[in-house]
């Protein structure tokens, strides 16, 4: 049966006051990274695309380069730990708490461990995980999900978080005032820093070169994170190298502007091993698990311009559709057209079940417009249709349209069409018994049928001059 | 076994792709905003702090008072920076500790440190491990002051990345520590300083 | 989006009437005739046109949208300019068949790819004109929607360049113009929920200006725009961009 998308339907059941909290904050998100971003460069178009060929070069040669990663990291004096699985991350990140005795740790944000559900598994070990960046602290309060790359809790209002505080036992009244609900978390949060035993962190970029590990935060948890800890984890995709320090400053310079329209994010680190033996606080050992989980499968389709991404989130905030229906819509930590692409490619095995997500775009072109890495996304959103229509995976949404390219390539029955169409002027069609018919007249006025008039016209035009060429 | 499994698996995934990219390459004016740059490095440098919130104080009076005025009236100073600053803040009645002990670390109201450099194009002020004797210091108090020689500033985020150093870490930190989660409104201070101070020396 | 940095431009051109012009608008076909035979352009109308196949070609079909992009190919063969009063066909022409054919392409997919122009496109960068020397009786306020599949390709300030100098018109500009409408085709059907709500969005910024004309350069816009309008109970006066350049013509 034809019906509607299950994003649409996503849509229509989540409450007013989320949806507005997601609209108002990626459309001011939106804005700040256009003052921003195009009132600093001559050109930034050149800058994405600049961007994005560095990425691409990388992925290119990935194999190179992550050869030179390991090799830089090593002798810088980072161990470092190979993931191909989500199974085997886990299991890394494991072991080595294990063999330090960890039992609490705090954690910077980093979607890589969203992807493979970190915390809930740390946590069924007996291991103290706490989220520190402030988002991620309150999402892990909750028990809820993430719903933006940048903003996890987009979704949620001061009211919710408040009382939130309450429940948790971090705030005895509802104030909800930001900058009270951010005091309470800082004093909170320094507490158990304090106590943590280990760090786990994602990383942005890990420069080949150097095998300097970047990792930028604004609220400064992640270096908080680390200065009492004794061991530091970084879990990082194999995506996520560039070839030198210097093209870092590519995209550093786009990464913040494009994020939150910020110059540069507030601390951007540049970690290259455990602490200097001078230095009294941050980590004694440093390891990287380099991890896999289904980005080769991505680098071997041709969707893997979508390995570019450094996760700005800028197209989440552009994306009229995502404002509409929320990160929470998408079904895995990367929503909007991010996740629209990246979930059905790097989930491989749960394709049929993703494959919708594709289909979640009116193919405006804003997220490829505003992409600091300049991915084509509708091109790769395109792609991955013609790739479920191919493997015959079909959602309730979807429209036959094999008698559509019929009547497209006949045109006689074409133009008999065209005219017959004026009949519906004189139908009652908003009763077919089609759910989109209804759906789509429900809520438009269908303008009256012309069909065929503009060809009357030009065949009378002819006509009358064909009269006034005849010689008299 | 990850690991071979992994490189394998890229070797295969590269194998059929006809046309590798190569670097592109670029100019390191093409990633520099000529536009913040205006004025001498010292007076861009002290706009762009400005514009995301941090400040320059230059003599151990106007930082004295600073500090007073946000009841700062505790805090740590780099051993090497008592003479003249730690001293005169002390004179003045402020009470100045050159150990950072991690235990009190809510006693330390401001913390001062010295800072490697700072980069002109962004108004960033960059630490390292080997120069800033305690990370801690630098980041729990709520006002931290950054002082550095203006010798050490850096025209654009290109220069200071090809200065890098050779300490195993290195920190660009731009205005004060900041979250906008909650509804998207700017709050300064979330784990580390409220205040982010450029003391430059001459 | 990519769009051919040489295409050609000649005095005698085929015109692609658009499935919905053929169906609904007529009067836009028309005004596109008419304004380049002002011009001095010969105009061609293939008779067997239908559709660009851009149906098909959204929803993943591809088997389907390249029988129909082969049948365009075919009957819009030769080496004339192709004129489209839509950014969105003009863009399937350009760049949807690219990639649908991208793994097996075809000379004549091709050769469509490299000639076909959005009419403003055309009048403004093909034929060099820069300013239309036509007017309004009274002033008028214009909101142009900039439909999305001009995005990245010079429509959008070619329509605005002509719109604004036409006397007593003035393009007012509305809140978050880059924001899709939320047609999308057959978006629009199966995410009617999620299409709705961006369409009213779109009215709520363009009629907050109080506009007198809403004009673009994509019919399928207007007719989703214009349909929501009507069925809330505030309808908008609309015109292709191309009706606007024949109305104004002294």
């Amino acid at each position: 049966m034809i019906d509607r998308q299950p994003i649409d339907t996503y849509a229509t059941r989540i409450s007013e006051e989320k949806q507005t909290s997601v609209i108002t904050g990626a459309t001011a998100s939106t804005e700040k990274r256009q003052s921003v971003l195009f009132g600093d460069f001559p050109n930034t178009h050149d800058l994405r695309r600049l961007a994005g060929q560095i990425k691409d070069h990388t992925l290119h040669h990935l194999d190179h380069y992550l050869e030179q990663a390991e090799a830089a990291l090593s002798r810088n004096g980072v161990k470092v730990h190979f993931a191909d699985t989500d199974e085997d991350a886990r299991q890394a990140v494991l072991s080595i708490l294990r063999d330090h005795q960890v039992t609490q740790l705090t954690k910077s944000k980093s979607m890589a461990s969203e992807e493979i559900h970190l915390n809930p598994f740390l946590i069924d070990q007996g291991i103290e995980v706490l989220e520190s960046d402030l988002g991620e602290f309150i999402i892990q309060l909750d028990g809820d999900e993430p719903s933006h790359i940048v903003r996890p809790i987009i979704h949620k209002n001061r009211r919710e978080i408040a009382r939130t505080f309450q429940r948790a036992g971090i705030a005895r009244d509802l104030n909800d005032d930001p900058e009270v609900i951010t005091r309470r978390a800082r004093a909170f949060l320094r507490e158990k820093y304090m106590q943590a035993q280990a760090v786990i962190t994602g990383g942005n970029f890990i420069s080949c070169e150097s095998g300097r590990v970047v990792l930028v935060t604004n609220e400064g948890n992640s270096r908080f994170g680390m200065a009492p800890s004794k061991l530091h984890i970084a879990l990082i995709g194999i995506e996520k190298l560039v070839p030198s320090d210097r093209d870092l400053g590519v995209f550093l310079n786009l990464l913040g502007r494009s994020a939150t329209g910020q110059q540069l994010t507030v601390y951007t680190e540049f970690i290259s091993g455990p602490k200097d033996p001078t230095q009294p606080s941050g980590p004694e050992e440093m390891h990287v698990v380099l991890m896999n989980n289904g980005r080769t499968d991505v680098l071997a389709s041709d969707g893997r311009e979508i390995l570019r991404c450094i996760r700005c989130s800028a197209c989440q905030n552009v994306c009229p559709v995502y404002r509409q229906a929320s990160g929470h819509a998408y079904r895995s930590p990367y929503g909007g057209p991010i996740g629209a692409v990246l979930s059905p490619l790097l989930f491989g095995d749960r394709f049929p079940e993703l494959a919708d997500l594709p289909k979640a775009s009116s193919l405006c072109g804003a997220c490829n417009e505003v992409c600091p890495v300049d991915i084509p996304i509708p091109d790769l959103l395109l792609r991955l249709r013609d790739k479920a229509k191919r493997a015959h995976i079909s959602q309730p949404g979807d429209l036959p349209m094999a008698p559509f390219a019929t009547l497209a390539t006949s045109p006689s029955l074409w133009r008999t069409a065209m005219t017959m169409s004026k009949a519906m002027n004189h139908l009652p069609i908003d009763v077919a018994p089609f759910r989109p018919i209804q759906d789509w007249l429900g809520q438009r006025t269908l303008p009256e049928s012309h069909g065929g008039d503009f060809r009357k016209w030009l065949k009378n035009r002819s006509k009358e001059q064909g009269l006034r060429d005849t010689p008299q | 076994m990850s690991r071979e499994s992994i490189f394998s698996k890229i070797r295969t995934a590269l194998e059929p792709l006809a046309e590798k990219t190569s670097h592109p390459g670029f100019d390191d004016e093409s990633i520099t905003s000529s536009s913040r740059l205006q004025g001498s490095l010292r007076e861009a440098f002290q706009r762009n702090l400005e514009a995301v919130h941090g400040r320059i104080l230059n003599t151990p009076d106007t930082l004295a008072s600073f500090l007073r005025e946000n009841d700062c009236l505790h805090g740590y100073c780099d051993p090497d920076l008592m003479d003249p600053l730690g001293h005169a803040l002390s004179a003045v009645g402020l009470i100045v500790e050159t150990e950072y002990d991690r235990q009190r670390y809510e006693d330390y109201r401001f913390g001062i440190t010295q800072a490697t450099g700072a980069i002109a194009e962004s108004g960033t002020i960059i630490l390292d491990d080997t120069l800033t004797r305690d990370r801690l210091a630098a980041l729990s108090p709520w006002v931290h002051i950054a002082v550095f020689p203006e010798s050490s500033l850096h025209r654009s985020l290109s220069d200071a990345l090809t200065h890098l150093g050779p300490s195993h870490n290195v920190i660009w930190v731009t205005g004060p520590s900041k979250t906008a989660d909650v509804e998207g409104i700017l709050i300064e201070g979330v784990h580390g300083p409220g205040e982010q101070i450029a003391y430059l020396t001459p | 989006m990519s769009v051919p940095l040489q295409r050609p431009v000649a005095n005698k051109v085929l015109f692609m009437a658009t499935c919905l012009c053929d169906a609904f608008y007529d009067d836009a076909a028309r005004a596109s005739v008419e304004v380049l035979e002002h011009l001095g352009i010969e105009v061609i109308f293939p008779e067997n046109q239908t559709c660009c196949g851009q149906p098909a070609f959204n929803s993943g079909d591809w088997k389907a949208s390249r029988k129909v992009a082969r049948h365009a190919a075919e009957v819009f063969g030769g080496d004339l300019p192709v004129i489209v009063p839509s950014g969105s066909c003009a863009a399937m022409h350009s760049h949807g068949n690219r990639l649908q054919f991208e793994a097996c392409p075809e000379p004549a997919i091709e050769s469509l790819a490299n000639r076909t122009w959005e009419i403003l496109d055309y009048l403004v960068h093909g034929l060099g004109i820069s300013t239309w020397k036509g007017a309004f009786a009274a002033p008028t306020r214009i909101a142009f929607h900039r439909s999305c599949h001009t995005r990245g390709t010079r429509t959008g300030e070619a329509a605005h360049a002509l719109l604004s100098s036409i006397r007593n018109a003035e393009v007012v500009a509305f809140g978050q113009e880059d924001q899709c409408c939320g047609f999308g085709g057959t978006f629009s059907v199966t995410f009617p929920h999620i299409s709705g709500r961006m369409g009213s969005l779109k009215l709520d910024h363009i009629l907050a200006q109080q506009p007198d004309l809403l004009v673009s350069a994509d019919m399928s816009c207007l007719m989703h725009l214009t349909g929501l309008a009507r069925t809330q109970g505030r309808p908008v006066q609309h015109q292709h961009a191309i009706q606007v350049l024949r109305d104004t013509l002294a």
